[in-house]
């Protein structure tokens, strides 16, 4: 059982180093824009992934790409 | 009469623009070409878009989720942003040839555009990185100044169709931000510390139950001690100082109690945890810090939107560059300059469709200015060489020289914004319900805690007295009472904003229980704002060529044309020698009848007579108080369109909603009485109850007289669109912005609209009501709560162990009863957008 007085002083080091990293998150703003890295994730180079429903007047053009 | 046009079969229904998305008008078909267009701007963007292979764009918009917007392009040269006094507010120098300047940019309204934007960098050399604030719409720019200029980015930016304009209020904003994230790092530090105070908590309480090593007991009190210092001495610290400065300033703030009980709380837990006897508390404390923070960070999130909003806009100067010529000579050069750069005596150029910039006089030109946003008036004046104009009028005719009189604060328009300024300073501050309850319930608890105090110490001895006064303050500590405002506001600021209705101030939200009398502007407000075709006498054909005529032009009435649809029923193929009559009207060759349409004197000059019939058209429309435009079609009078200002769809259904409520709905206008008393007439508004003619210093001071009157219980509500308004939406009891309305107007107002109309009104209304029946539950809850656990304390049958079990059951109930009401919704489909231009 004594294992526990070097055991929790060793988890809550842990967390501390958790809390550290949050903290240090916060102020550098990672927390401050929650909304376009939401969107942000959606693009990439290849081929997009979010469908849309095909314009009738371009849609001839839309499949050459 | 009517010219050998055939409707044509073939056009069922309307194309969708290629750009936006958006229904093309009939008249703007071209039948030879692929891609159709709503309008000029769509046309433009596309053709970039499509030079610099972004369209990938296009598949990354979700039509079905996306409000379809047509894309708007300036044409500025924005060779003021070169200056960099211009944008030192909104920009940081990174190294020796690296700037990051921040641009707020008008049509960001899709995910898409984040994609656009920030694809930047691959075609313009000199740009390093281009990150896109969705929500703000504030754009963080990197570029080299060696490489390349502002006024190119923005520029570019600006053929996108997403106009520039300096970020000014990016400081103001930095300093919340910094602000924001302390207060995140305190929920954060709080939350993790009340987590690990629950593990050893409870090992503690498995002891009392079952016994446990002194060696360990002793151990695990020290570590409580250990994780309740930065919970309670860095996130608590906000309560202390709150409190403190509300003391200082002779006011009980609910932060108060909350200080009162964590200080003595705490204190008494670090003596028991020291003495190794008696109960600990921080276990319940941190939870209680946690939880009203957490509480508090979500209603400042909540807050955020509307309040960066308004700041964007706020930076957004009303008027932000000229054109100014350089010398007299004809071909002087014409260079874009920053407002402060002009000097009286100064020539500057206004285009077709620009803001007038300054105060001073017409040297040159004739045209129309609309002052809609200056005075109301809807009717465009005349102007013409001589004439004095007045800054922020907008120019509808041809382009104009106007010599600089006075610039910035010195105008009108910046007196009238100074005048906002001073009418915001002037409202009293409102005192928060919980404020007012916090002040009785200190007293309260001062009071039972000084009894039990007194009570116990004669009946069990001091040590018993204490542990049950320290019971009483913890488990009494308003936290639901504390929690019971910010949940139930955060969470209905939110589906206000998903409603269309931004809440800059939720004080109003308070005020608006009182509100008894609607003041409401016309123009913009309970009109469309600007000119429509409210009335046609003629063939429907002869109206699509002059449609399709009017196209070509960028005047008042050609807007009226385009921006009346109508079913249409011909496919207009071309539009072939347009000359335009500055001030008189456009003629030009439709699909080869020759078309004219202007003025009488535009017709008759061109020896067309005007046929009785159409006369007696154009006089009834002239008593509706609409200004008729002939048209001629092959040299022969085939109809009379009656342009004027039309009342909003929902205008006439809302006030009658109002008025059913029991609201006394006035008009005030700074337009002419008699159109003031017509429209008055049409929504059912007493004529006592309909005032015009009204400068902006009278509708302030109409507010003022209703507001401060004597005997007035009632609180009033205005809302309008119009820097006529602003200074009166800043002193009403509730200013509300419609949408379109403008910067001044934003910053001046409690609440912002942005969906079109002015039904929203009534949503707002009733989202507040809703509201402040769940407060109300919340903090009947909570007084509920405060006098059993308090009644507990009393007996001493409160250990630590039932005030952490009681202390979060209380908080989750508040924050079910906040979470699961519907405040503030849409109470009908949100019209199609049209297009709407500002300048």
């Amino acid at each position: 059982m004594e294992t526990i007085f070097v055991l929790l002083p060793l988890a809550l080091l842990i967390a501390l180093i958790a809390v550290g990293f949050f903290i240090w998150a916060a102020k550098s703003g990672q927390f401050d824009d929650l909304e376009t890295p939401a969107v942000r994730m959606l693009f990439d180079d290849e081929a997009p992934r979010v469908a849309r429903p095909m314009a009738p007047a371009d849609s001839t053009r839309r499949n050459q790409e | 009469m009517t010219p050998a046009l055939q409707p044509n079969p073939s056009l069922a229904t309307a194309p969708a623009c290629a750009h936006c998305g958006l229904a093309v008008p009939l008249s703007l078909v071209r039948d030879h070409e692929d891609e159709q267009f709503c309008c000029q701007g769509c046309r433009q963007v596309r053709a970039l878009v499509k030079e610099w292979g972004f369209e990938q764009y296009y598949q990354l918009i979700d039509r079905q989720q996306t409000p379809a917007a047509p894309a708007r392009v300036s044409g500025r040269s924005f060779e003021d942003f070169d200056d960099e006094r211009q944008h030192a507010d909104a920009t940081d120098i990174l190294d020796a040839d690296r700037r990051r300047t921040r641009l707020y940019l008008e049509g960001v309204h899709c995910a898409a555009c984040v994609w656009l934007v920030e694809k930047l960098p691959a075609v313009l050399p000199g740009v390093d990185e281009v990150r896109l604030n969705y929500g703000s719409a504030v754009a963080d720019i990197t570029w080299r100044p060696g490489r390349t200029r502002l006024s190119v980015i923005a520029r570019a930016l600006d053929r996108l169709g997403y106009t520039p304009h300096v970020h000014r209020a990016s400081r103001v904003q930095e300093a919340r931000r910094v602000e924001d994230r302390a207060m995140l790092a305190r929920v954060g530090v709080a939350a993790a510390g009340a987590m690990n105070l629950m593990f050893v908590s409870g090992a503690l309480y498995a002891g009392e139950h079952s016994g446990m090593a002194s060696a360990y007991e002793g151990f695990f009190r020290a570590l409580s001690v250990i994780i309740a210092v930065p919970v309670l001495g860095y996130s608590a610290r906000p309560f202390f100082q709150t409190a403190l400065a509300g003391l200082r300033a002779g006011m009980v703030h609910i932060d108060l109690p909350i200080a009162v009980a964590i200080a003595i709380a705490a204190a008494a837990s670090t003596w028991n945890a020291v003495s190794g006897s008696g109960p600990i508390w921080f276990d319940s404390l941190a939870m209680l810090v946690a939880a009203l923070l957490g509480a508090r960070q979500l209603q400042r999130g909540a807050q955020r939107l509307a309040l960066e909003r308004a700041d964007s806009l706020r930076g957004v100067a009303f008027l932000e560059f000229a054109r100014r010529i350089d010398g007299r000579a004809a071909d002087a050069a014409v260079l874009e300059v920053p407002l402060a750069a002009l000097l009286p005596g100064d020539l500057v150029e206004v285009r077709s469709g620009e803001l007038i910039p300054v105060d001073g006089v017409v040297v040159a030109g004739v045209s129309s200015l609309d002052n809609a946003v200056l005075t109301g008036e809807a009717v465009p004046l005349p102007v013409v060489e001589g004439d004095a104009v007045n800054a922020g009028a907008t120019n509808l005719g041809a382009r104009l020289i106007v010599r600089v009189d006075a610039t910035g604060a010195r105008t009108r328009v910046g007196a009238l914004l100074a005048l906002v300024q001073d009418a915001t300073a002037r409202r009293p501050a409102v005192l928060q319900t919980t404020d007012v309850l916090a002040r009785r319930f200190v007293f309260v608890l001062l009071a039972v805690a000084a009894a039990t105090l007194v009570v116990t110490w004669s009946l069990l001895g001091p040590d018993a007295a204490f542990a049950r006064v320290v019971a009483l303050l913890v488990v009494s500590c308003p936290c639901a009472l504390g929690l019971a405002v910010p949940l139930a506001m955060s969470v209905a600021l939110m589906r206000a904003a998903r409603a269309g209705i931004f809440i800059k101030n939720p004080d109003a939200l308070e005020r608006l229980r009182h509100v008894d009398t609607v003041l409401l502007d016309k123009t913009g407000t309970l009109t469309e704002g600007h000119a429509r075709i409210a009335s046609w006498h003629g063939d429907a054909l002869v109206r699509e060529l002059a449609g399709a005529l009017e196209a070509q032009s960028a005047h008042v009435v050609a807007r009226a044309f385009t921006t009346s649809p109508i079913r249409p029923l011909y496919a207009v193929r071309s539009v072939t020698e347009v000359v335009e009559a500055p001030g008189q009207g456009i003629a030009g060759v439709v699909d080869g009848h020759l078309v004219r349409v202007g003025n009488r004197g535009f017709i008759e000059s061109a020896g067309t007579a005007i046929s009785i019939h159409i006369e007696g058209a154009a006089w009834s429309m002239v008593g509706q108080g609409l200004s008729p435009v002939f048209v001629s079609v092959d040299g022969k009078i085939a109809g009379v369109a009656g342009i004027g200002d039309t009342l909003r769809a929902d205008s006439m259904a809302t006030v009658a909603a109002l008025q059913q409520r029991g609201l006394r709905v006035r008009i005030l206008s700074g337009d002419h009485a008699e159109i003031v008393a017509r429209v008055a007439a049409q929504l059912g508004i007493a004529p006592g109850d309909a005032i015009g003619g009204l400068t902006p210093e009278g509708k302030r001071d109409m507010v003022a007289g209703l507001v401060t009157g004597p005997g007035r219980a009632g609180a009033v509500m205005m809302v309008g669109d119009g820097v006529n308004d602003a200074a009166a939406l800043a002193l009403a009891d509730v200013g509300i912005a419609v949408d379109g309305g403008l910067g001044a107007t934003i910053v001046a107002a409690d609440i912002v609209l942005t969906r079109e109309g002015v039904a929203p009104l009534l949503d707002v209304l009733d989202g507040a009501h809703r509201l402040r029946g769940v407060i109300r539950r919340n903090l009947a809850f909570s007084l509920l709560y405060n006098i059993g656990a308090s009644s507990l304390a009393l007996a001493g049958l409160v250990g630590p162990l039932l005030a952490a079990v009681l202390m979060p059951v209380s908080s989750l109930t508040v924050v079910l009863s906040s979470a699961l009401t519907r405040t503030f919704v849409v109470s009908r489909a949100p019209q199609r957008r049209l297009a709407r231009g500002r300048a």
